[in-house]
């Protein structure tokens, strides 16, 4: 069975924020990532969709690159540069040459000791916020489905179950004040972990980490709101208008492990089988044999995150669009028949080993890419990241794998008895304006 | 040093250190004696491997049968074999961890496909046997038709769709490249004698190109591709002689009536070149400065001054026969005149003046830059050699990359923008709710208004002088 060893090494500097690198010198290329302990699931109530307003702000200008500088000094390095909010971290990478190395490290420390942003950035940034959750919700078909439909009617507390993306009237609310209190709270070094992977040499990157970042000051520990759920008792739905789309859909959300545990290994070989793509008992049953279905997707904190980028409550969620002349109870029960089939009769081993390899095969993948090819090795620095900030190990990376590859068949059949059940789940029907407009006629 | 940076000396940008060589990495090139092109590539980043064998036809080679025909022919060629049904397929897949997917665009057909290094070689028999021995089981091709048919309905309700759509109709004309899509009545009217006959006609090894890019010996890599592909029997595509595109002649504007969108699609666009045309790089350079980079002139203005957009871009769409260039936005209603305005004034600013020399060497930097990022991944890898070969661009084209970009002058781009970047020309769509956008479109030239479904609603008259 192939392996992959990934070169990993770390290191805490005195001011907390914890460094982490991989060489690898294949290439002449370097990517570098700076993870904030901090994403969309925490941010002040009252202000939703700040933690990703915030994400923007932070390309707005610091104290010795003022606004556009920063985007240029990056380009003109021969480098592509972004940042996203999730629900547990925010991140800010750079894929540049690795002659640029020492110069985006320093642009990553100026922006984490001071921000420098005014209410003119601040209102720029809301009206491109603003078009940028039209353009990927308001104005588009099945736009935020299921990732902002779901969590109101699976959750119960505000940090899981709010608009991540941001309710129009808390946008405008937003404040510079609360820009630089975000700021003060949760971009201290100390909630932070910097990744430099490629072409580096590990000593040597170490020390322009010292360089650049061990001066700036700690802050205290950031506060961090319990974002526990009560017990779910019964299955909870909602219903939300498609205004554009033709077809109806419908996803369905069962409450996820925690990460590591025997449970979460168990879960993880089990969506395998449900969702691993159209041999997925899913896709299988739904598009390809009963045809009821168009389309269908799934995963574990799927839509927007995956099995490891969570430190939360999380749900294992499909995503089912189906045909028209059917209703969301027909659907629904035929999607019923595939989870009683595995919680009666298990998944067999004929069907979990080649499971473990397709598994596998896609987590090589995703430490490559994961986000399309323009950010090489995307993926393991998302999760060194994760690793790092939620479970202080980055050398996970290289272990993970293992405690997936032993989940025997009985223990899928368990998750499936004990996850699966209605009463933990939430189901959100997106019903076209236009059909619903012809069932009241 | 390593204590810190004080102060004083923090606000010094950092120097770019010396530059580590980019180099290509080897690649071998065979050809079958059945006319089959192979590129073959060693990649040890990740114990995988990953490919695509093209067949240089796509939905503009068959559009004279019928409009997407090649798309569904590739869509049901993956639903079984003489010796594989679909579930057999799916499951063999599985098994060797590996993704497949068969599409085709308006020039290529392809099957793509990627998957642990050590089941190469049942991996490439399988793609094989989709490529000579697909048996288009007819239940499967009825369900792809009906999934087709209800995804047309989707991309019809769906504001980047429909803006591209009308712009290819209105630059390509009679040409197959203004066809982007069926109609539904389009897709009922496939037979599966026509899917066949697109499969004998196309799917065949004179007309294929393999790239193949992974974790294992270019030797064994041939090996293998030998065993898999040697038997395919030889045979060439028809080549096909479509007539030329539009190039319409003054601006106009096309607004694609969307009930209810709370923003509008701004879509530009004009006939340019294809990336065999020497003019290419003087154009991309062009294109990065005006709008295709982040730090450009047109992002800087719209979204980081005005913020009018979120993700404003330009792009040069390089299709085999011909290209076209397009700037794109997504805005809030009220400023779509303003938005169309900005554009064509960075437009006309790229067509008058030189870029300033600090300019022009950002992005030359940036364009040589990124250019490497695909030297990272396999994936990178194989999306740069499929373009250098599908395109059939010198083999040198890689590695002297970066040199001819640097080499480019502010009179280069000047004399791209002149005769690219082709404003007066230029065809304008705006895809959004009627009432909120009327007014502001038909400044901008003669409007012809059309639903959704590509139906005129209402043309505006030119008045006489």
């Amino acid at each position: 069975m192939s392996r992959l060893h990934i070169a990993v090494e770390s290191a805490a500097l005195k001011n907390g924020l914890r460094v982490v690198i991989s060489p690898d010198r294949t290439a002449p290329l370097v990517t570098v990532g700076v993870y904030y302990k901090i994403g969309f699931r925490l941010e002040p109530r009252g202000r939703s969709g700040f933690a990703h307003l915030f994400e923007h702000m932070m390309f707005q200008g610091s104290e010795n690159a003022p606004k556009m500088v920063h985007i240029k000094l990056i380009n003109s390095s021969g480098g592509f540069l972004n940042g996203s909010t999730h629900h547990d971290v925010t991140n800010y990478f750079e894929a540049v040459p690795s002659n640029a190395l020492e110069r985006i490290l320093w642009l990553e420390a100026d922006r984490m000791r001071a921000l420098k942003v005014d209410d003119e950035n601040l209102r720029n940034q809301r009206d491109v916020v603003k078009e940028e959750v039209l353009v990927n919700v308001l104005n588009q078909p099945y736009g935020g489905f299921p990732w902002l439909d779901l969590p109101p009617i699976a959750f119960r507390n505000w940090p899981n179950a709010h608009n991540f993306y941001g309710d129009f009237g808390d946008l405008d609310a937003a404040s510079l004040a609360d820009v630089q209190a975000f700021f003060k709270t949760y971009y201290a070094p100390n909630n932070a972990v910097l990744l430099i992977l490629g072409d580096v040499e590990a000593q040597e990157s170490f020390q322009l980490a010292r360089k650049y970042f061990e001066d700036i000051p700690a802050g205290a520990p950031p506060p961090f709101a319990d974002a526990t759920e009560p017990e779910q008792t019964e299955e909870r739905r909602g219903v939300v208008e498609e205004k554009f789309g033709t077809l109806p859909a419908l996803a369905v959300g069962y409450h996820a492990p925690k990460r590591r545990t025997p449970d979460w290994h168990a879960m993880a070989m089990l969506d395998e089988t449900l969702h691993g793509g159209r041999v997925g008992r899913i896709y299988r049953t739904l598009v390809l044999e009963k045809q009821i279905a168009v389309d269908t997707e799934g995963g574990i904190h799927y839509p927007s995150g995956n099995l490891f980028d969570y430190n939360g409550p999380a749900q294992m969620v499909t995503r089912i669009m189906y045909k028209p002349e059917y209703t969301a109870e027909q659907t629904i029960a035929e999607f019923d028949a595939v989870i009683r089939e595995v919680q009666e009769k298990g998944v067999p081993p004929q069907e979990l080993d080649p499971a473990k390899v397709k598994f596998r095969s896609d987590y090589f993948s995703m430490i490559e890419g994961g986000r399309g090819s323009y950010i090489p090795r995307y993926g393991l620095m998302h999760f060194l990241a994760c690793f790092t900030l939620f479970d202080n190990d980055p050398q996970l990376v290289n272990t993970i794998l293992d405690g997936f590859l032993e989940v025997t068949p009985a223990q899928v059949q368990e998750v499936a008895q004990k996850y699966l059940r209605p009463a933990q789940r939430a189901i959100v029907i997106r019903k076209p304006v236009a059909a619903m407009r012809k069932g009241a006629a | 040093m390593a204590t810190g940076v004080s102060s004083a000396n923090r606000s010094a940008v950092p120097p770019l250190a010396p530059e580590r060589p980019v180099v290509w990495p080897p690649r071998k090139r065979v050809q079958l004696a059945n006319g089959l092109d192979i590129v073959l590539l060693e990649s040890h980043t990740i114990p995988k491997f990953t490919g695509e064998l093209f067949l240089r036809s796509g939905n503009a080679a068959v559009a004279d049968q019928a409009v997407g025909l090649a798309e569904m022919t590739a869509a049901v060629v993956r639903t079984g074999t003489s010796r594989r049904a679909s579930r057999q397929i799916e499951e063999d897949l599985r098994r060797m961890g590996a993704n497949l997917a068969a599409s085709a665009g308006a020039d290529t057909s392809a099957i793509s496909f990627e998957g642990l290094a050590e089941f190469s070689g049942p991996l490439l028999e399988l793609v094989s046997e989709l490529a000579q021995h697909a048996s288009f089981p007819a239940d499967e091709f009825e369900r792809e038709r009906r999934q087709t048919i209800e995804a047309l309905r989707i991309e019809r309700a769906t504001p980047e769709f429909l803006a591209g759509e009308r712009l290819r109709k209105t630059l390509f004309g009679d040409h197959p490249y203004a066809l982007v899509s069926p109609t539904e009545a389009q897709v009922q009217a496939y037979r599966r004698e026509e899917l066949l006959w697109v499969y004998r006609e196309h799917y065949r090894p004179g007309n294929a190109l393999l790239v193949l890019v992974g974790d294992y010996g270019a030797e064994r890599m041939l090996e293998q591709v030998e065993k898999a592909f040697a038997s395919w029997p030889g045979g060439k595509a028809r080549p096909t002689r479509p007539p030329a595109p539009l190039a319409p002649y003054g601006r106009r504007v096309y607004l694609v009536h969307l009930p209810g969108a709370v923003q509008t699609q701004v879509l530009v666009g004009c006939l340019s070149i294809t990336r065999k045309h020497p003019d290419w790089m003087r154009l991309g350079l062009a294109n990065c400065i005006y709008g295709g980079a982040f730090n450009s002139r047109l992002v800087m203005n719209i979204r980081e001054q005005k913020g009018y957009t979120y993700s404003p871009r330009s792009t040069v769409h390089a299709l085999r026969q011909h290209g076209y260039f397009t700037i794109h936005a997504a805005v809030r209603n009220e400023v779509v005149a303003a938005t169309l305005t900005e554009m064509f004034y960075e437009l006309d600013r790229m067509r008058a003046l030189p870029v300033p020399d600090d300019e022009l060497a950002d992005a030359r930097n940036y364009l040589s830059g990124v250019f490497s990022l695909g030297l990272g991944t396999q994936d990178g890898l194989l999306s740069q050699l499929s373009t250098v070969y599908l395109n059939e661009l010198p083999e040198d084209y890689l590695e002297n990359y970066r040199e001819r970009v640097r080499a480019l002058t502010s009179e280069d781009v000047l004399a791209a923008a002149r005769r690219y970047f082709n404003s007066a020309n230029a065809q304008i769509v705006v895809v959004g709710d009627r009432s909120d956008v009327e007014a502001q479109a038909k400044l901008f030239g003669e409007l012809t208004v059309y639903d959704a479904q590509g139906s005129i609603l209402e043309r505006s008259v030119e008045k006489g002088p």
